[in-house]
């Protein structure tokens, strides 16, 4: 039984890691390497010109050739980069005030209807991102708002404010009401409590939300693609982009990008460990 | 509650659910009224042609392919995730050195970009130089050609889906457990209860709740798979496709708005059925004394 159980757990965690070992090797070889019939995968110094070697010589010229434009591409990965950051950041923000203001409503006033518009809120969730694109493509059109970053920063916003109200709706939920009304009693608005006592407690559940708000706006890539021909492109819709061309496929240079991308993802993951079960789960199982 | 709480609540949940309403609400109505058109991407002609778009879409056998596609996929991937994601957890039940860091680690594909990742298993699953087959060829097992054989894109598909969402499984079927009170399994002890009844009686029937909730939202997410196939097969693959990525296909590449329209509405019917399920489930499941 023991036997059995470590020799899953080994087989499934190579199996797991192997594409994003394999990415952060392959990030680090040159072209030649990367389609080879033997695997090369030990960093040498020596060059062998073995065909059968499974030794390759490191190089970072994969990640120096990231700043030129591939042939079908308009711009450099870099740029494609930058609309990532800016717009998964303005969007996050965005999301968390928004969705930590109305959360903070539903868990202290008896809004009429609270359980169905949550549950409103929630379904949106579910929406396929083909489904809803082509009305909001056709209004983005009429404000010009197509290929612009501003357009994808609303629809993020808008996208996150689902996981953003019930992710905060758990963590606010949490605090005692008895911290507002003393502070009340001590003469501060509702609002003011809401400032001065809630947002300060609530600091580590808006942490938590805006990763998770962070991480999906980073990886959409649906509406990325769907809403820009030229402009706002994100790393995402350039990457899945690059499809049709398997064979002429720069593979390092994808690896280094790919692997500039993850990494701050796997940062993230590792820093809000604690909560991927409530941020995974809207914060419908809580532990 | 004072009329001026009153008016304050309004500030509070009014902002998200206002833009919640213009971004969802709007575009399920208009695309209703665009369903009931001829309205092409390119143009801004349009004439009203009654439900003839329904009736291209419902008589056309792609789309019926499309919801089976989708309907095996959703039932296979999830269904293996559960499976794998529930031993899983089974086998790290016991604490260990070191298990937070294996945990944390397992749970890292689940955060990742499909169409980024799933265009970097383009090179691990290629035919000639791909890792992956030189491995299998290694141990003496067939090397198919993953992404590009007829038979085999479909199922590579749902194994990379099984790759980036059985640690999410995982994630539930551990917390599932770790809610089970150990007094029970001694309980069971006590009466000598055999290993397989404990499963069955004690373990299985505990984690169900969590592992229903689990698989409903998978289930969502599953129906909509778009990402990974773009970056693998592409749109235009046949074997490939599923609703949303049919749904890109008429609607972005044909530039046949109006019947992407009644597409995207008899989509949506289909989400709402599944997301009504969702909500159902989780208020059984709160009502239920924990």
């Amino acid at each position: 039984m023991k036997f059995l159980r470590w020799s899953v757990l080994i087989v499934y965690t190579l199996l797991a890691t192997l594409p994003l070992l394999w990415m952060a090797v392959t990030s680090i070889k040159g072209r030649e390497d990367t389609i080879s019939q033997h695997a090369r995968f030990i960093p040498t110094a020596d060059a062998s010109t073995d065909a059968q070697r499974h030794t390759f010589v490191p190089t970072t010229a994969s990640f120096a050739a990231l700043a030129e434009v591939h042939s079908g591409a308009r711009h450099n990965f870099w740029s494609y980069l930058t609309n990532s950051v800016v717009i998964g950041a303005l969007s996050t923000v965005a999301s968390v005030l928004l969705g930590t203001l109305c959360a903070y409503g539903f868990s202290r006033f008896p809004v009429p209807g609270a359980k169905d518009w949550l549950f409103f809120v929630l379904s949106t969730r579910f929406m396929p991102p083909l489904a809803v694109v082509m009305p909001v493509l056709m209004m983005y059109r009429q404000l010009g708002l197509t290929g612009t970053q501003t357009g994808l920063v609303l629809l993020y916003t808008v996208f996150n404010l689902s996981l953003s109200i019930w992710l905060m709706k758990g963590f606010i939920d949490e605090i005692p009401r008895a911290y507002e009304e003393a502070a009340q009693i001590d003469g501060y608005s509702r609002w003011d409590a809401f400032i001065k006592i809630i947002v300060p407690k609530a600091r580590t559940g808006m942490a938590v939300t805006a990763v998770f708000c962070l991480i999906s706006a980073w990886n959409e890539y649906g509406f990325a693609m769907t809403l820009n021909s030229s402009g706002a492109i994100t790393v995402p819709a350039y990457f899945a982009g690059l499809q049709g061309n398997i064979d002429g496929m720069p593979w390092p240079q994808v690896a280094a990008g790919g692997l500039l991308f993850v990494a701050p993802i796997v940062a993230f993951t590792i820093l809000v460990r604690r909560h991927l079960l409530r941020g995974m789960t809207f914060g419908t199982i809580k532990q | 509650m004072g009329p001026r709480d009153r008016k304050l609540q309004f500030a509070f949940v009014g902002p998200a659910l206002a833009l919640l309403v213009l971004f969802n609400v709007f575009p399920l109505l208009f695309n209703i009224a665009l369903s009931f058109t001829n309205a092409e991407l390119v143009g801004s002609e349009r004439e009203f042609v009654g439900g003839a778009n329904y009736s291209r879409v419902f008589t056309d056998p792609r789309f019926a392919d499309a919801i089976r596609r989708t309907a095996s996929f959703v039932f296979l991937a999830v269904g293996i995730e559960l499976c794998l994601g529930f031993s899983l957890a089974l086998a790290l039940r016991r604490e260990f050195r070191g298990k937070a860091a294996l945990l944390t680690t397992l749970l890292v594909p689940m955060m990742l970009s499909p169409a980024v990742i799933g265009l970097f298993w383009n090179l691990i699953l290629n035919g000639n130089y791909g890792v992956l087959n030189q491995m299998l060829e290694s141990v003496g097992l067939p090397t198919p050609q993953w992404l590009t054989s007829r038979d085999w894109k479909f199922t590579s598909i749902v194994l990379i889906d099984v790759w980036m969402w059985t640690p999410f499984m995982m994630l539930i079927s551990l917390a599932g457990l770790s809610s089970i009170p150990g007094s029970l399994y001694e309980a069971a002890q006590i009466d000598r209860a055999g290993t397989w009844t404990i499963f069955r009686r004690i373990t299985l029937p505990l984690c169900a709740p969590l592992l229903g909730l689990a698989v409903l939202l998978r289930a969502t997410d599953a129906l909509k798979q778009f990402d990974l196939i773009m970056a693998t097969t592409g749109p235009n693959d046949t074997s490939t496709e599923t609703l949303s990525t049919l749904l890109y296909q008429v609607v972005f590449r044909d530039g046949r708005l109006a019947i992407g329209s009644a597409y995207a509405c008899l989509v949506l019917v289909l989400v709402i059925a599944v997301a009504t399920a969702f909500t159902r489930y989780l208020e059984a499941m709160n009502r239920r004394p924990a």
